[in-house]
């Protein structure tokens, strides 16, 4: 009895929330199991309407805008996207001032959402000289197996992209590497195989935009 | 008697003998006396003012009396069913084509300013192609005939599926290495396509003199796949071409642009990108744009089997794109995907056509806003 009149403001409140801030409501699923007869359980899943489906205290109509959570549509063009010559740039006049004053306030600042990672956010080093690419060269041609491409990005400080890019593995390197990942593949059940031919469709998937 | 007709008969005297079409009245005589005379390819011309099914299109498709329905009924005729070129509707489906393909593309380019040359093609496929085409005719309610001749209906589609026609409405810039491109696999960039080829992207085979080529794809490429789809579009075609010749380009625009631009494509389903965050990278470098970030709008269940992010991708200030996605990459992969979307899927609206401009009282031509070009290519 308890637990449901702990739910009760909870559950209203999510709603008056979510719709703002898009934190995921989470009600607990155990609570609800717990109920011991159905019309409890029922009394309690009742939930009260949405704040916008309500009549207003000033009694008067209104219009309800209250969307279903959906991904915006790719044929809404961001502002940043329109084109100088475009009529809805000058009619934004609000985003048209937001871009023009360039640093932005404190307020603006502080709206934005976090990095997904670290990496996101940080900036391009440049510090590899022509003489350290030579190096790096030369060191992955003496010895490819103790010089791989993570020891030598770890080495020069870059990525492992880029010592891709400036060196290239001969032919027998590239000739063992194969094998060994054909042995371990080997070594794969039914079950991981089909997983990894999954996710190789699922990536197909992903870039043509169907996922 | 019409002039073609005329012209028709004099014609055939001489060089094609089995192609006599001359009116019932007049040949009746001989029609009695020479009993081997063969029966014509397809119905005669004048069967087309006594035919139910021919008024009914003509009334279903809205078109003008100007259109007589001998014409109407030529365009019924596939050249696989006759071969002359006076009987069949070759010529009205160049006509048709060439309209057609010039009205989509001016209307593609300018509703679409930044599509990318593939996806052009795909759309201009898509809208003027071969298998949208054959569904408009469907859509018509033109039935086929079981079997081209003199005794059937010409209110039916006439074309014959077991005589091999050769591909009759594709040009373009032919390529000298035609022949060289399929059997050595050379490469075939997508900025050429803009000069060489036919309109769809699609490479045109060298035309040879005759069919028996020793190279067995050679003559898959020659011979239209699909005789049934073929003879259908060309129906369009022809009727388009017919409509452009007794009404003028205006009807012709008006047509074109109520039964093929009418029909929706969804152009966002035709992209299939390789490097979406690299293309995003470039474009915003490529516009002064700060570099693109990927930020974490919500997320739940990280620790679960099934995870939800909602990620957006940030220039700046401003929010690109956004999508969800069961892991942060392929979030953060769909957001780009969807950020070059929408910046390729552009559109300022209903701006003006260039064929606008052909009017008599039209205003002249202002330059309308279309992309520098393609990002990665």
């Amino acid at each position: 009895m308890e637990t449901r009149q702990a739910l009760r403001p909870l559950s209203s409140l999510a709603h008056a929330t979510s719709s703002v801030t898009r934190t995921p409501v989470f009600r607990s699923v155990a609570s609800r199991r717990h109920q011991s007869t159905t019309s409890r359980t029922k009394k309690m899943l009742k939930i009260p309407p949405h704040p916008d489906f309500l009549i207003p205290r000033s009694g008067q109509n209104h219009i309800i805008y209250n969307p279903p959570p959906s991904a915006p549509s790719v044929f809404h063009t961001p502002f940043k996207f329109l084109p100088k010559s475009d009529p809805r740039r000058q009619a934004n006049l609000i985003q048209l001032l937001r871009s023009s004053s360039g640093s932005h306030t404190s307020r603006g600042s502080t709206a934005l959402p976090p990095p997904s990672r670290t990496v996101e956010t940080r900036q391009k080093k440049y510090n590899v000289t022509r003489e350290q690419v030579e190096e790096m060269r030369q060191l992955r041609a003496s010895n490819p197996v103790t010089w791989s491409v993570i020891k030598l990005a770890e080495k020069f400080d870059c990525s492992p992209l880029f010592v891709m890019i400036c060196c290239k593995a001969s032919p027998e390197h590239k000739d063992n590497e194969r094998q060994r990942l054909e042995a371990i593949k080997a070594r794969w059940g039914t079950i991981r195989t089909k997983a990894r031919d999954e996710r190789k469709k699922r990536k197909v998937l992903l870039f043509r935009g169907a996922l | 008697m019409p002039e073609w007709m005329r012209g028709a008969r004099s014609n055939a005297n001489g060089s094609l003998i089995d192609q006599s079409h001359e009116s019932p009245e007049e040949s009746s005589t001989p029609h009695q006396t020479d009993s081997s005379q063969r029966s014509l390819p397809s119905p005669h011309p004048d069967r087309s003012l006594r035919s139910a099914k021919l008024a009914a299109l003509r009334a279903r498709l809205s078109l003008s009396s100007k259109i007589p329905l001998q014409v109407l009924a030529r365009a019924l005729v596939d050249p696989s069913a006759d071969a002359h070129p006076r009987f069949n509707n070759a010529n009205l489906a160049f006509v048709g084509a060439s309209l057609l393909q010039y009205h989509t593309s001016e209307w593609l380019v300018t509703r679409y300013p930044r599509l990318p040359m593939g996806i052009l093609f795909a759309a201009m496929k898509g809208y003027a192609g071969e298998p949208a085409l054959d569904r408009i005719a469907r859509a018509w309610g033109v039935e086929a005939a079981a079997a081209p001749g003199e005794e059937v209906d010409p209110g039916y589609l006439q074309f014959s599926p077991d005589k091999p026609t050769v591909m009759m409405h594709k040009w373009g810039y032919a390529r000298a290495e035609a022949k060289e491109l399929t059997k050595y696999k050379w490469r075939r960039g997508m900025s050429s396509r803009v000069v060489f080829d036919d309109p769809f992207g699609k490479t045109i085979p060298e035309q040879t003199e005759e069919l028996e080529v020793s190279d067995a794809r050679n003559i898959r490429e020659m011979i239209v796949p699909d005789t049934e789809k073929n003879a259908h579009a060309n129906l369009v075609r022809a009727v388009i071409g017919a409509i452009y010749l007794h009404c003028g380009s205006e009807t012709a625009k008006t047509f074109i642009k109520s039964y093929v631009l009418s029909r929706e494509l969804d152009l966002s389903n035709l992209f299939n990108f390789k490097l979406p965050q690299r293309e995003l990278t470039r474009l915003c470098a490529r516009e002064n744009f700060e570099p693109p970030v990927a930020r974490l709008l919500s997320e739940t269940g990280r620790l679960s089997r099934t995870p939800v992010f909602v990620v957006g991708i940030y220039s700046g200030h401003d929010m690109l794109g956004e999508a969800a996605g069961a892991s942060l990459d392929a979030a953060k992969i769909s957001a780009c995907i969807n950020a070059l979307k929408a910046w390729y899927l552009y559109s300022p609206g209903d701006v003006g056509l260039p064929s606008d401009t052909l009017a008599e009282d039209a205003t002249p031509w202002r330059p309308v806003y279309v992309d520098i070009g393609e990002i990665i290519s």
